[in-house]
């Protein structure tokens, strides 16, 4: 703090006392891995994952995307330093390639957010199901679980009640520690084939249907970019901003790889598909009663619940602050830039958040689909294909930034690493489309496969046309596109 | 005295004694309100997102001057929103301080979980509703305001507590465009610093966490 507190040699008290509550690396990277709900992805996505796409690259997928992403993050971290406005994925996009992109990227993250948070009603189900059962004796439908959450995560919401930030760290650290017993006693014991390396090999990743495991992988490092919002926060945000945006992606391809292959390992990689089809989000815990007490595999499922409710309010806490800067902007109504006087919570956003979700439970819970695969898997992995979208286009802005604005950065900032990580993101970007099938698990051809890609590029369509419709209807709302809550600076409030 | 002004509005003394307002906001609206003094006795010049002082004499009040002194000693944060947050860290301590030595408050306090909790309480029920009631009067039936109260008035709805001020559902529309055409007629320092403070409430949303 004293480093920070003194410009040159007299000490500044305006900047030392601003300084004082500054956030240091190690707490912005709990910030962004909380959102990340680590048990969820695991126990959740990962084996859904193997079941449904029916291939075992998952491992080494997640580290390719995560050494990809560190790439991103470099030119990424740099743009920040520069943006009056360092938030979402659409600001960037704004100010590299114009408002209309802006715009229209800002509907794409609102989409995929959106399902995203609305996916992890369908995961509840899952999760908690056993619980009940073996403790309460219950076992309801998946949707009153889901509605019980729905309800609590509506009034948390619009009460402005995060989940608090130390009890995150606690579910956290615990969710980390549970998934590494687990990853050493599948690694222990593994299947009578041995322990096989085959999941962690770069050939794993040259089969059909590659790209559904770039955007599963892509699914889990979901919130590393929102280590960029602290940077007005954070204690020296030159380094700290980048270091804990580096860390979180390793932690996160680290620890994703790890556990993925663990589960390999335990079953044999032949057999980890027809387990995973068989056992389904149980497959973590089963593998895992196999060696381990079951005290341990009875926090652990505990755990599995908290992880999904946590990610269900962080997830719909996120779509409601996107909501919120674009109702600030104008691009949005008014109403969703206001905020609740009593909690300070931006209440439309939320409102139509919570909105949102209760329709896709009763539509699911009438249809009669599975919460599971149709509305966890599906739902994640159209959100995860929407953020690999966002990511791709925002490295593409942050090259054309730099270029026409070199803002004194080293060229390894500006060039030498934003470029290799666009071409990676473009052929990831290219290769889930082709393989959006594999997936969904849907036959090649199935509409489904093309349906949910096209929703986003009419988004951004009527997004881009929305900003032409903005620009020769309501230039200060235009000119103010991409500056969030720092749009009242620059148009009339009120 | 504004930030006086602002308090009461923010802050229920004449029922629950509880914050109208999430105490976030009322601590960046009193800051605004703070410097707003500063502006209304020329103190200080705002201008877009930086100000500076142009006179540096006492303004015979303890809180003002305080600020007024810390703006002094460090010229070179010219900047709206380094500001705010200095002054966020203290406004709810220092204004409600000044309405309690005054008479005008009592405050009662209790702990809750380790955390100390305030209620305020009014003395004088008409002082404490005045300012509300004045801004309301004054917005419904689109009543020039005093410079004082236009700040007043910009600031609280900086804050969204708008709605809260203009109870009537049926008149919120009406009141609401006056309110804009106002802003528009507003002394420009005093719009700016409007501006900043509703920027660093919506910001505060956006980086929200505990």
């Amino acid at each position: 703090m004293t480093r920070t507190a003194r410009t040159g040699t007299v000490p500044d008290p305006v900047a030392g006392a601003l300084a004082a509550d500054r956030l240091g690396a190690p707490t912005v990277v709990y910030f962004v891995l909380s959102a990340a709900a680590p048990l969820t992805v695991v126990a959740g996505v990962v084996t859904t994952g193997y079941a449904v796409t029916g291939i075992t690259g998952l491992p080494i997928a997640f580290l390719v995307v995560g050494a990809v992403l560190s790439v991103f993050a470099i030119g990424y971290v740099a743009m920040a330093r520069h943006m009056a406005n360092a938030g979402a994925f659409y600001t960037y996009v704004t100010r590299g390639l114009g408002r209309p992109a802006g715009i229209a990227a800002a509907w794409v993250a609102l989409i995929a957010y959106n399902a995203l948070q609305v996916g992890l009603y369908g995961a509840l189900g899952a999760a908690a199901a056993p619980v009940l059962e073996r403790w309460l004796g219950l076992a309801p439908a998946w949707w009153v679980i889901s509605l019980v959450a729905w309800a609590l995560v509506a009034v948390l919401g619009v009460m402005r009640v995060d989940v608090n930030g130390r009890l995150l760290a606690v579910l956290l650290t615990a969710e980390v520690a549970v998934i590494l017993v687990f990853d050493l006693a599948d690694l222990m014991n593994p299947a009578a084939s041995g322990l096989s390396f085959a999941a962690l090999s770069p050939s794993a990743l040259f089969v059909p249907g590659v790209g559904a495991l770039l955007v599963l992988a892509t699914l889990g490092f979901v919130g590393f970019e929102s280590s960029v919002v602290f940077s007005e926060e954070s204690r020296a945000p030159r380094r700290t901003v980048p270091i804990a945006t580096y860390a979180s992606v390793a932690i996160v391809a680290v620890v994703y790889a790890l556990s993925s292959w663990a589960m390999t390992v335990a079953t044999g990689p032949d057999s980890i598909v027809a387990t995973a089809r068989r056992d389904q989000a149980d497959t973590v815990f089963v593998l895992a009663e196999a060696h381990l007490g079951s005290v341990v595999v009875d926090i652990a499922r505990v755990l599995f619940v908290t992880s999904v409710f946590a990610a269900m309010v962080s997830f719909h806490n996120t779509t409601a602050r996107y909501f919120f800067a674009l109702g600030r902007e104008r691009v949005l109504p008014a109403v969703f830039g206001r905020t609740r006087a009593r909690s300070g919570a931006p209440q439309a956003g939320s409102i139509a958040q919570s909105a949102l979700g209760l329709v896709v439970i009763v539509v699911y819970a009438v249809l009669g689909l599975d919460p599971l695969v149709q509305l966890f898997f599906y739902g994640g992995s159209f959100g995860g294909f929407g953020v690999l979208l966002l990511v791709f286009v925002t490295s593409l802005a942050i090259i054309v930034f730099f270029a026409r604005e070199p803002s004194g950065e080293a060229l390894s900032r500006r060039v030498v690493a934003p470029v290799p990580a666009a071409i990676a993101l473009a052929v990831m970007v290219w290769l889930a489309l082709d393989n959006f099938a594999t997936l969904l698990g849907v036959p090649e051809g199935d509409p489904l496969a093309w349906v949910l890609p096209v929703v986003y590029g009419v988004a951004a369509l009527l997004g881009v046309v929305w900003a032409l419709v903005l620009r020769s209807g309501q230039p200060a709302v235009y000119a103010a596109v991409g500056m969030g809550a720092k749009a009242a600076t620059a148009q009339d409030t009120a | 005295m504004l930030a006086d002004d602002f308090f009461l509005v923010s802050w229920d003394t004449t029922g629950t004694g509880k914050p109208r307002l999430h105490v976030q906001g009322i601590a960046l609206g009193l800051a605004g309100a703070l410097l707003g003094e500063l502006v209304l006795h020329r103190r200080i010049v705002v201008r877009g997102v930086r100000l500076h002082m142009s006179d540096s004499r006492p303004v015979k009040e303890s809180v003002a001057d305080r600020a007024l002194a810390d703006l002094g000693n460090s010229p070179h944060h010219t900047d709206v929103r380094t500001w705010l947050a200095y002054l966020a860290q203290r406004s709810l301590e220092e204004v409600s301080g000044r309405l309690l030595t005054a008479g005008l408050l009592e405050r009662e306090s209790r702990r809750l979980l380790k955390r100390q909790k305030f209620r305020f309480f009014a003395t004088d029920f008409s002082h404490a509703v005045w300012p509300a009631t004045r801004l309301r009067l004054a917005l419904g039936q689109c009543r020039p305001l005093s410079p004082q109260d236009m700040a007043l008035a910009t600031l609280v709805d900086a804050c969204d507590l708008t709605d809260t001020v203009l109870d009537d559902p049926d008149n919120r529309r009406a009141s609401r465009d006056y309110l804009t055409t106002l802003l528009a007629t507003m002394p420009q320092p005093l719009r700016d610093l409007s501006r900043q403070v509703h920027a660093a409430v919506g910001d505060s949303v956006l980086t929200y966490r505990t």
